[in-house]
């Protein structure tokens, strides 16, 4: 059976730690749309390295923290 | 409804309305007889000046709805946040209307969309004339067909970014 990836994100926790920083501040420091911001936080669509060690960036934290992935169908 | 989201419908809905307002003329001048069935002249003008006035009409309001929608965004910021200065009303319509990745990847994925309807379109024509159909309708399968193929693109779009979009 063929193993699918699911990238998983903590970016709802660490906005309430960010003093509940809004997704329109979010994607100003990320540099993307507030959509975008949205449908990754959803799950919706998977950002590229660079999209999210600037994430990673506008919280402070390693990337580690923010993003993990799930393995299905081992 | 996002900004991105707006903009692929206005520009879709002006498609439509260029394609059906193509097909009345078309069906129109045919049925009214005005126009020789095998006039191929006339019909490559009809669908040049189709072209321009679909381009023209999506330069118009594409303006329109831009204009529209900064007022309507100063607005709310104005009703948020009476305080508010005109920088950082710009500053938010800015923020609106900026295009990323993921923008990117969802056109990219619906512009192959668009390119495999306009293509199948594009065989259908000359198909029919294989059939033995006349060059006419091979002429107006194939202009049809790249106006569906642009609709479809911008349906696609409006699906990814509703159910969402992955790499690879």
């Amino acid at each position: 059976m063929a193993r699918k990836f699911k990238i998983t994100n903590n970016i709802r926790k660490l906005r309430f730690f960010a003093n509940e920083m809004t997704q329109q501040e979010l994607a100003k420091k990320a540099e993307v749309s507030r959509q975008t911001v949205n449908a990754i936080e959803a799950s919706k669509y998977s950002p590229s390295l660079e999209l999210a060690f600037r994430i990673a960036d506008a919280f402070g934290v390693k990337i580690g923290d923010v993003f993990d992935y799930e393995v299905k169908g081992e | 409804m996002s900004y991105q989201e707006k903009r692929i419908i206005t520009s879709t809905v002006t498609g439509a309305l260029v394609l059906g307002a193509y097909c009345i003329y078309a069906i129109g001048k045919y049925q009214s007889g005005a126009v020789a069935p095998e006039d191929l002249k006339f019909w490559a003008s009809t669908m040049l000046i189709f072209i321009g006035i679909g381009a023209a009409a999506t330069i118009v309001i594409q303006i329109v709805f831009h204009i529209l929608l900064s007022i309507s965004i100063a607005v709310k910021e104005k009703i948020r946040d009476g305080q508010c200065d005109d920088e950082e009303i710009e500053k938010t319509i800015e923020a609106e209307m900026v295009e990323d990745e993921m923008d990117k990847l969802i056109e990219l994925k619906s512009t192959r969309i668009g390119f495999i309807f306009a293509g199948i379109g594009f065989v259908a024509a000359l198909g029919s004339l294989v059939l033995t159909f006349s060059p006419v309708v091979m002429l107006n399968m194939m202009f049809i067909s790249f106006s569906i193929g642009s609709m479809f693109e911008g349906f696609a779009q409006l699906y990814f970014y509703r159910k969402g979009i992955h790499n690879g």
